[in-house]
């Protein structure tokens, strides 16, 4: 069978990706520059900079990305990138370089959403196994995802308000911890303990979930503490903080698993490099013989092969847009 | 030679196709929120009405702003893009020395976008495009504090402004841009962005609270 390469840009926040992904599964060269020391200083990532700085930077990638390939854009098949959700003017230079190169080359253009891409990292290591559930958790998604087959996707819950990484950097920034708070409260969560009486945010029965309510009982919490003159102690919130979300989520998941039959779990999105959290699932896994996929750290953050490799499927299935595809802030996966 | 010249930073779409120093086919439209969904409908229509093929173009010229920041992206991604597909030169002219090809009378054309509170970007050329005030964000009042250096200006420009002289609409005149640049020096693609001329919001925060502290 005749090989299949797709060139895939991906500008959705603050990492201009390109990749080159051949066959859906097998990362041919990717390039991501990221510009997180840039937003650092603001405490988070700007959207004006964030846009401001994927124009200077994209044709270095696109440049970068071929060279390593050793290929030349007559050998691609198919361009595909993330149309969305996003931040607009993040997405809208990905989205305009690319119709730009399907127009230049007389290519498929190819919409990807952004979530889709998450999920499919999963595929650069492994081949996928359907049914499966997928967890997003990044700084933007917390969603659950049903698959029944390549390409055809369920929404099953996601949150009802901050996303998991969000959360997660607001609490760092109370705790005093600089951006991207994610991983300074990952490290210090191994190293206290869980002291703080923090509530288990929206336990019921739905797949959804909210973080918002544990992020004010985390603030609150360092409000008050402060007014009485007392310490707080970092690693012991990051534990506490930690372990509640660790829990949700976990619960959530594995019983949407049993009610829905799965077998195949995919752990996805920049909050699944989180030690803790794939620590637990690793665990939970083994113990209910559940065949667990958590993309390697490079594939969990935001990268280019990811939607490569989603592209790759979507472009099989004859999914194909014109030169009036435009970028979508907000959009449902399907 | 064929050339490309693009401008979708500010208030029209200007798009034209100029083989061997005259437009063979253009078109110009109001700009809106749609820019990034229609542009490749308009640039494969100016294309094709020149009977021309996107990679016979041999040069591209690019409106680089100041105006729309959204506007002046779409444009410049596209020229970039194009620009380093197809190995060929690209040359970032400014959009208010655009606006300056409009025909006057007068010895300076001052011309201006407005944004808020008074504020605009502006610039001021003579009618052979030379510089007499590089592209600046300021505030009408610095800019008439600099007209009283010179006498024989007119503004030109799309929107109103709270003084007395006469505003002329902008008609612009591409194969005096592109005349005036045609033998500047390609400048390195990777480098090429919109010039927005206004920080951020978020860097002018970050310099009050560095400033106070």
């Amino acid at each position: 069978m005749k090989n299949t390469y797709i060139l895939a840009i991906e500008t959705s926040c603050d990492e201009t990706s390109v990749s080159i992904v051949k066959n859906g599964h097998e990362e041919i060269a990717t390039v991501v520059l990221s510009q997180i020391d840039i937003h650092a200083k603001f405490g988070g990532v700007v959207p004006e900079t964030a846009s401001r700085n994927h124009i200077e930077n994209i044709t270095i990638v696109l440049e970068e990305v071929l060279s390593r390939a050793n290929m030349t854009m007559e050998k691609i098949d198919a361009i595909a990138v993330t149309y969305g959700p996003g931040l607009i003017g993040s997405l809208l230079i990905g989205v305009v370089a690319a119709k730009t190169l399907a127009f230049i080359y007389d290519k498929p253009l190819v919409p990807v959403h952004h979530i889709a891409g998450h999920i499919y990292a999963s595929n650069l290591e492994k081949q996928m196994q359907f049914p499966l559930i997928a967890l997003v958790v990044s700084g933007g998604h917390t969603e659950l995802i049903l698959m029944e087959e390549d390409y055809s996707f369920k929404y099953i819950g996601g949150t009802m308000d901050d996303a998991v990484g969000e959360a997660y950097d607001k609490v760092a920034r109370v705790l005093g911890l600089s951006y991207p708070g994610g991983p300074h409260i990952d490290k210090l969560a191994h190293e206290g303990k869980d002291t703080y009486e923090l509530p288990l945010p929206m336990d019921d029965s739905s797949f959804d979930f909210s973080f918002s309510g544990l992020k004010s009982a985390v603030i609150n919490m360092v409000h008050n503490e402060k007014q009485r003159g007392n310490e707080i102690n970092v690693a012991n919130m990051a534990t506490s903080f930690q372990n509640r979300v660790v829990e949700i989520l976990t619960k959530k998941t594995m019983r949407a698993l049993i009610k829905h039959d799965v077998n195949n779990l995919i752990l996805a999105g920049g909050v699944a490099a989180n030690r803790g959290l794939r620590e637990r699932f690793k665990k939970l896994c083994r113990e209910k013989e559940i065949n667990l996929s958590i993309p390697h750290i490079k594939y969990c953050t935001d990268n280019a092969a990811m939607i490569g490799a989603a592209g790759y499927y979507a472009y099989k299935l004859g999914r194909r847009f014109g030169n009036v595809l435009k970028a979508k802030p907000t959009d449902q996966l399907n | 030679m064929k050339y490309l010249f693009l401008d979708t930073s500010a208030f029209n779409v200007n798009i034209a196709v100029v083989v061997d120093d005259k437009i063979v086919s253009s078109f110009t439209v109001a700009n809106n929120q749609k820019l990034s969904e229609h542009i490749f409908i308009y640039l494969e229509d100016v294309l094709n009405k020149s009977r021309t093929k996107i990679n016979e173009i041999d040069k591209v010229f690019i409106a680089q702003g100041p105006g729309s920041f959204t506007g002046a992206r779409v444009g410049v991604t596209i020229a970039k893009t194009m620009a380093w597909a197809l190995n060929i030169p690209i040359i970032p002219v400014s959009t208010l020395e655009i606006y300056a090809t409009t025909k006057v009378d007068s010895k300076y054309v001052v011309s201006f976008i407005k944004d808020r509170n008074d504020y605009l970007y502006a610039g001021i050329y003579d009618t052979e495009l030379n510089i007499f005030m590089e592209d600046k964000y300021l505030h009408l009042s610095e800019l008439l504090d600099v007209l009283k250096e010179i006498d024989d200006y007119i503004f030109v420009g799309y929107d109103d402004l709270d003084i007395s002289e006469e505003i002329v609409i902008p008609t612009i005149d591409i194969m005096k841009i592109i005349k005036k640049h045609n033998d500047d020096q390609a400048v390195n693609v990777h480098l090429v962005k919109p010039n927005y001329l206004k920080k951020t919001n978020a860097e002018i925060n970050l310099e009050k609270e560095n400033k106070s502290d």
